[in-house]
């Protein structure tokens, strides 16, 4: 699907090309967006975004959170017993994520 | 008053068309037809009447009405039509289409507008239409020292994910692409894919609005991730399977929406954060950033981009729909074929007709189609409805709102499945 759908739009792309007029070039026609001021400085700054931690947490989280699901999907399966190790890791996982935005939230460490 | 053509003859414009005519029907005579012939040497051929379909017979469809359906329906078997035409890519962008307009004709309804009104005398329903050629026939720009590659392929890309998400939604019994036994995973390793594409295309076009709109996504499809995959951890729990089609046929009789209402609201704040839709668009703010991470894509570009939008809304409501709202289950509404059709013809005076390999579907199929088209547009139009009413929320806000409030219900919902599974009310040797 992902193979047809790109199939089926460069040539969108290629045939926009070619009905599509290509006017004379100017020196302000291929400048990047600014509104319509000349830009200035480079188009790839550094951008303090402030809130990094949350990107850490995301890579953290995010596995855990799939780990959960090798769990859910066979859980009708395993025994009553072998819950009560998960409702542990579930614990961890809540401790571990309140203190990080707590972490998270002390913006003068950051 | 103004004229469209100065110089205009009506008889270079005849002879224009003549000639187009003329060099269409050399080429494809002479190039199209025999790589018709040849390609269909390689492709394996149905039976059809008791005899193999050659490539000499391929097109005698055209001239012989009783063998059309069957070789239609036989097409309607092959992986092409499934991609191509009904669970699949024509059938999306035919409900994304439809999407688009509701979205214009709507919005501005509620905003006391008219919306598009000339295009297409009622009510400007070719208004898509002009739209998409108008962004074909316009220039496509690109700025100067962006990465072109990348630029080039973001679009593409980002309309393939789509139709990769696309892929794994069932729509009706046995009507699905990808039939995957872990298909609610492939869904995340999709999603996975759209902050990855709109922070390379905010990179390559080496400009700062795109920049800045492009790091939003991707902090705000990061952090509406983890909710995402927890509020669906109680579906999976409650049916013991990640295949999208078990969890559609396990809700015949209730909706899981019914036992687990947080995880459906969880679940459905979540994707209008995914979509970028108001209140949480911050990676497109108009009206602080020009058009965030797609500012500098052009022509048929953005129209690419837009319809891999409408694409991954259509298929992120599929998805609630299969999950939450039951599926194709519901009750049967779709009268059944009449037999005289298939035993006796359609009698139209004296004349009798008949069609054989009807019906092209069953009447469960179409009834399940039928009931899952009414749940999707149900669930599109709660999606568009907040773009006409909320205002944009700030990004402090939104993270907090992401990691602090949707995550904390996530785990109630988790909590209130598996008391639902050891109370007894459900699963195996439950109550229901």
């Amino acid at each position: 699907m992902f193979g047809f759908a790109v199939a089926a739009m460069a040539p969108a792309l290629i045939i926009s090309r070619m009905i599509s007029p290509r006017k004379k070039s100017n020196p302000v026609k291929f400048l990047p967006m600014e509104c319509g001021q000349v830009p200035s400085g480079e188009g790839r700054t550094h951008f303090m975004m402030q809130y990094y931690a949350y990107i850490l947490m995301f890579v953290v989280f995010d596995v855990m959170a799939i780990f959960l699901y090798a769990w859910g999907s066979t859980i009708l399966e395993l025994p009553k017993s072998a819950t009560l190790p998960i409702i542990g890791f579930l614990g961890i996982m809540f401790a571990a994520m309140a203190f990080a935005l707590y972490q998270s939230g002390r913006r003068n460490i950051w | 008053m103004s004229v469209i053509a100065p110089k205009f003859k009506f008889s270079e414009f005849v002879k224009s068309i003549l000639d187009n005519l003329f060099w269409f029907l050399l080429i494809f005579a002479l190039i199209g037809v025999p790589l018709v012939q040849i390609i269909l040497f390689y492709v394996e051929m149905p039976v059809i009447n008791g005899e193999l379909l050659t490539p000499f017979l391929a097109l005698t469809w055209l001239a012989d009405p009783s063998r059309t359906l069957p070789i239609l329906k036989a097409f309607m078997t092959t992986d092409l039509f499934r991609i191509a035409a009904f669970p699949g890519f024509g059938f999306a962008a035919l409900l994304a289409a439809g999407t688009i307009f509701v979205e214009r004709k709507m919005l501005a309804k509620l905003q006391l507008r008219v919306g598009p009104f000339y295009c297409g005398k009622i009510e400007g329903i070719l208004q898509l239409m002009g739209d998409g050629l108008k962004l074909l026939s316009k220039e496509i720009i690109i700025p100067a020292k962006a990465d072109k590659p990348i630029f080039w392929a973001a679009p593409v890309i980002f309309v393939g994910a789509a139709a990769a998400f696309v892929a794994l939604i069932p729509v009706a019994p046995g009507w699905v692409v990808a039939d995957v036994d872990v298909g609610l995973l492939a869904v995340f390793a999709v999603i996975g894919f759209f902050p990855i594409i709109t922070i390379l295309s905010a990179w390559s076009a080496n400009s700062k609005f795109p920049f800045i709109g492009g790091i939003r996504a991707l902090h705000q499809m990061v952090s509406f991730e983890i909710p995402l995959i927890l509020s669906l951890l109680g579906v999976v729990i409650l049916t013991g399977t990640l295949n999208l089609s078990e969890i559609a046929a396990s809700q015949s009789a209730f909706p899981w929406i019914v036992f687990l209402p947080v995880g459906a609201i969880v679940f459905f704040i979540t994707i209008l954060a995914e979509l970028e839709r108001i209140p949480f668009d911050l990676p497109e703010a108009e009206s602080e950033i020009v058009a965030g991470w797609l500012t500098e894509f052009s022509g048929m570009m953005y129209g690419l981009v837009q319809l891999g939008t409408y694409l991954k809304l259509y298929a992120f409501a599929a998805l609630f729909v299969v999950l939450f709202l039951g599926g194709w289950n519901g009750p049967m509404i779709w009268p059944p074929f009449p037999e005289e059709i298939i035993t006796k013809g359609i009698e139209a005076g004296p004349i009798t007709v008949q069609i054989p390999g009807l019906p092209l579907f069953s009447q469960e199929t179409l009834n399940g189609i039928v009931w899952f088209v009414i749940k999707t547009v149900g669930v599109i139009f709660f999606i568009l409805l907040p773009r006409g009413v909320f205002p944009r929320i700030r990004i402090d806000m939104l993270l907090s709102l992401g990691w602090y409030k949707l995550i904390g219900m996530a785990f109630i919902n988790i909590f209130i499945a598996l008391g639902l599974l050891y109370a007894g009310v459900l699963g195996p040797g439950g109550m229901l």
